[in-house]
């Protein structure tokens, strides 16, 4: 059955939502009947039934993808090559959460563009039953209605003042469902994932050339398809860690091992061996010297039997040889087994525990 | 056909008898924009001609930020060549003059958004005519912004390591990297502010389409993707503005947080404070307002849009910049309070430098620039003022370039081991680099402007149809109908 095509402006929204529901009245199904304006004119201010969209499907779904995309990139292909730093993969729970919000935000919107286009069956290139003057405030009432309807309608779009009017006359019956007449005019309307797909050039083209990138991007990395990508790292040399051989030491540098003794200097001013000194010097030692060195210093103290060498002995003869200040240093610096006792005791102690050591000798 | 009620087409203006509220109406009408409707055509001619009516004085300055830009990419070129040790950065201040860039252009970023998106979300009239400007000061930001991370890499050819793709080198980024992180936010937030400012211009490239002919026509066509203002595609259109509106606002939050995590993750005193990520969001606000009342202001005059942006919304913008401002002093005094009242050495050392060291001008500039100019936006006069408003929008970008100067090349030259503090001095490349990005932003302006309408018409055609005028008493008031 041959159907028409009529379109008429209108300046104001009242006579329109008149048109609108006279052409209802009349047997045309709401679904044929569309209104095109510049402005956003809300469908139910014109008495039309709300338009379901399903773009907040789009972003949902966009979301979900951004969000597995994320846990691939971060997660998954942690799990595929188990690169760690310091002890920890490199995706540890807080800034993977950072990847994981922009990417699924990411997602979103990107899906909600797409589900506009598609949604809307943008782009649509082909010439479609529409007028200029839309844009410029006007507003339009589209209807594809039966041949034998036909003048019925244009006498209601007429009698409401619609100040242009145009007919079309469709020869072929070409859609599938009424209400898509309006969407695509001599197009062939088809679903994304219709049998006709291969007949939507554009789509097929985005869709070949989507598969084309990911494919040559997924298979030259892993040398499928193998490309001999220029890294320059021939040029490069090639050293090893700590390899030879090695620069020889500057002229005037000077091999220091920690502090030595400088010769005719002592290591810092001596204390006196006052009374005061020697008491303060016998509580010290009993705290810090005796479990290595023993009460009397013979070097027997509880601990000597774990060490070999065993402490020294502090009475003997070869360490009284020893001067204050090597024996300051010695405490300072630690020797063989001992540590360095500087943290428990401060340079005047020190001098004290000399003085101490020293009223020890046989 | 019967008695009925009809309403007018919204550009029609009804006769008023009595002369008084005639003249009442009439101010009513000089004031508030969407209370003064045109046939639309009038208004699109408004926007459309200036796009194709280019006058000597445009040319002379697209001339002159087309030679800025040339500067910049020559210089850039000249340092790729000869590598980064023409710039002034040395140990210890490795972050210097781009990095500050970079930190400002998308702190420039950040208005556009919030102006579009959170002002549509809170359905605030006065953002009509000025949010596609808004968006295209996001769009031209970030993409100057972007250029810095490349520019300061000095490898600029090795970028590709930051991306995760698989690669034949089995290398992959570590996302405990700020950088990184960097990265994915200013990809989604650039993307997707291209596609918010594009899908709100589809209507009006649509309009342009069906106004012009040649090469333009063609064009519009194209990009308008076969708009015809169809019930489901205003449906549509709207959903997916609104999607985007609420998605893109913690986005934009969530950039400037991580640019402030890139300094706030180091352990660098004056940087290593949990106070940042905010402080950095309101600054990037106040820097963005005041980027876009310039922009607006520009506009207006260069293509004589005094129709479209009037007082009222460059008094919207002002007193949003003033709340910036208020937000702004606030987020610096704890910035500030908290480390004083540490008194580690270093950031005692920092304040001191800042109080009566060598940067203590800028310092000074800055506080005088940032807290105490705007507070002359709460006289109305300043407000209403094109000029005052234009003269303290510039005043905040210098004392914001400043703040971003004080933070990342004098913090880092002030670090935990006085051995290796640093002066630094900006040479020559980075300056004429830093300048030369000024000049892309507003040069990426003259040129859209020949191309696309810079006033988003539909949505002040949808706000004309909604506002209306009440009597109360001997007063005549704008009102607004709820559409949802």
């Amino acid at each position: 059955m041959a159907k028409n095509l009529l379109i008429g402006l209108f300046h104001e929204a009242t006579p329109t939502a008149d048109t609108l529901a006279q052409l209802r009245e009349l047997g045309i199904p709401d679904d044929c009947v569309t209104v095109m304006s510049g402005i956003p004119y809300r469908p139910e201010w014109l008495g039309r039934p709300p338009v379901r969209g399903r773009v907040p499907m789009f972003a949902l779904i966009g979301a979900g993808l951004g969000l597995v995309t994320a846990f691939v990139l971060t997660w998954g292909l942690w799990l595929l090559y188990p690169l760690n730093q310091g002890g920890q993969g490199i995706t540890p729970v807080p800034p993977t959460l950072i990847i994981l919000f922009e990417v699924t935000m990411l997602g979103t919107m990107w899906a909600a563009f797409v589900g506009l286009l598609l949604e809307n069956r943008f782009p649509i290139f082909k010439s479609q039953l529409y007028d200029p003057r839309i844009t410029e405030g006007h507003i339009g009432v589209l209807a594809e209605v039966d041949a034998e309807l036909a003048d019925k309608a244009e006498a209601i779009l007429k009698a409401n003042g619609a100040h242009h009017l145009q007919r079309v006359e469709e020869k072929y019956p070409l859609f599938a469902r009424p209400g898509n007449l309006l969407d695509r005019l001599k197009a062939r309307v088809t679903t994304l994932f219709g049998p006709d797909l291969l007949q939507r050039p554009f789509w097929l083209v985005v869709a070949v050339g989507i598969v084309v990138l990911l494919a040559v991007g997924a298979f030259i990395p892993y040398g499928i398809f193998p490309v001999a990508i220029p890294t320059q790292m021939e040029h490069q040399v090639s050293i090893g860690f700590q390899q030879g051989p090695r620069l020889a030491a500057p002229a005037a540098a000077v091999p220091v091992q920690g502090p030595v003794l400088i010769a005719g200097q002592p290591a810092s001013t001596p204390y006196p061996a006052t009374a005061d000194s020697l008491q303060r010097g016998k509580v010290l030692y009993d705290l810090t010297c005796v479990v290595c060195h023993g009460a009397s210093g013979d070097g027997n103290g509880r601990l000597s039997g774990f060490f070999v060498p065993k402490p020294a002995d502090l009475t003997s003869a070869r360490t009284q040889a020893f001067s204050d200040s090597q024996i300051f240093l010695v405490i300072t610096q630690g020797f063989g087994a001992m540590p360095s006792l500087a943290e428990n005791l401060d340079v005047q102690n020190r001098w004290d525990v000399i003085n101490y050591v020293r009223s020890l000798k046989k | 056909m019967s008695e009925r009620k009809t309403d007018q087409a919204f550009w029609r203006r009804p006769a008023i008898a009595d002369e008084t509220e005639a003249h009442q109406i009439e101010d009513v009408r000089q004031q508030h924009l969407l209370l003064d409707p045109r046939y639309p055509l009038d208004s699109d001619r408004d926007v459309l001609d200036p796009m194709y009516r280019s006058s000597k004085r445009y040319w002379f300055f697209f001339a002159l930020f087309a030679g800025l830009v040339l500067m910049m990419f020559t210089t850039w070129t000249v340092q790729m060549w000869l590598g980064l040790g023409i710039t002034g950065l040395k140990r210890p201040t490795m972050w210097a003059l781009y990095i500050v860039n970079f930190v400002y252009f998308i702190g420039i970023g950040h208005a556009g958004t919030f102006i579009s998106a959170a002002l549509r979300v809170l359905k605030v009239e006065w953002r009509r005519p000025i949010s596609r400007a808004a968006e295209l000061v996001t769009v031209f930001g970030l993409m100057t912004a972007a250029l810095f991370p490349l520019i300061h890499l000095g490898r600029t050819w090795k970028f590709y390591w930051l991306i995760p793709y698989p690669n034949e080198r089995q290398l992959w980024p570590s996302f405990h990297s700020p950088l990184l992180w960097d990265l994915t936010a200013i990809t989604t937030y650039l993307s997707c502010s291209i596609l918010f400012a594009y899908i709100s211009l589809l209507p009006d490239l649509a309009m342009a389409r069906d106004h012009t002919s040649g090469w333009r026509h063609i064009l519009y066509s194209v990009l308008a993707l076969g708009w015809r203002g169809t019930e489901r595609e205003w449906s549509n259109h709207e959903t997916a503005l609104n999607i985007f509106s609420y998605a893109i606002i913690p986005v934009m939050f969530s950039v400037h947080t991580i640019v402030s995590w890139d300094f706030a993750m180091a352990i660098q005193p004056g940087w290593h404070s949990t106070i940042f990520g905010p402080y950095f969001v309101v600054g990037a606000l106040f820097s963005g307002a005041g980027a876009v009342i310039i922009a607006l202001t520009i506009i207006r005059k260069a293509m004589r849009l005094q129709y479209f942006l009037r007082t009222e919304h460059l008094e919207g913008m002002a007193k949003l910049m003033l709340l910036l401002s208020f937000a702004w002093d606030y987020f610096y005094f704890n910035d500030v309070l908290v480390p004083w009242y540490g008194q580690a050495p270093v950031e005692k050392s920092l304040f001191a430098l800042f109080a009566s060291g060598r940067v203590a001008p800028l310092f000074y500039l800055m506080i005088f620039a940032n807290a105490i100019v705007p507070v002359t936006l709460v006289f109305k006069r300043v407000r209403t003022s094109i000029v005052g408003l234009f003269i303290v929008s510039l005043f905040i970008q210098i004392g914001m370039y400043i703040e971003r100067f004080l933070i990342v090349p004098v913090g880092l030259g002030q670090n935990e081991i006085p051995f290796a503090w640093g002066v630094y001095v900006p040479y020559l490349p980075e300056s004429l680099i830093s300048i030369g990005a000024f000049g892309l932003v507003i040069f990426l302006f003259f040129l859209i402007s020949r191309f696309f309408p810079l006033i988003p018409s539909w949505e002040v055609y949808e706000g004309q149809v909604l506002q209306g005028l009440r009597r109360i008493g001997r007063a005549i008031l704008p009102t607004r109908a709820e559409p949802d």
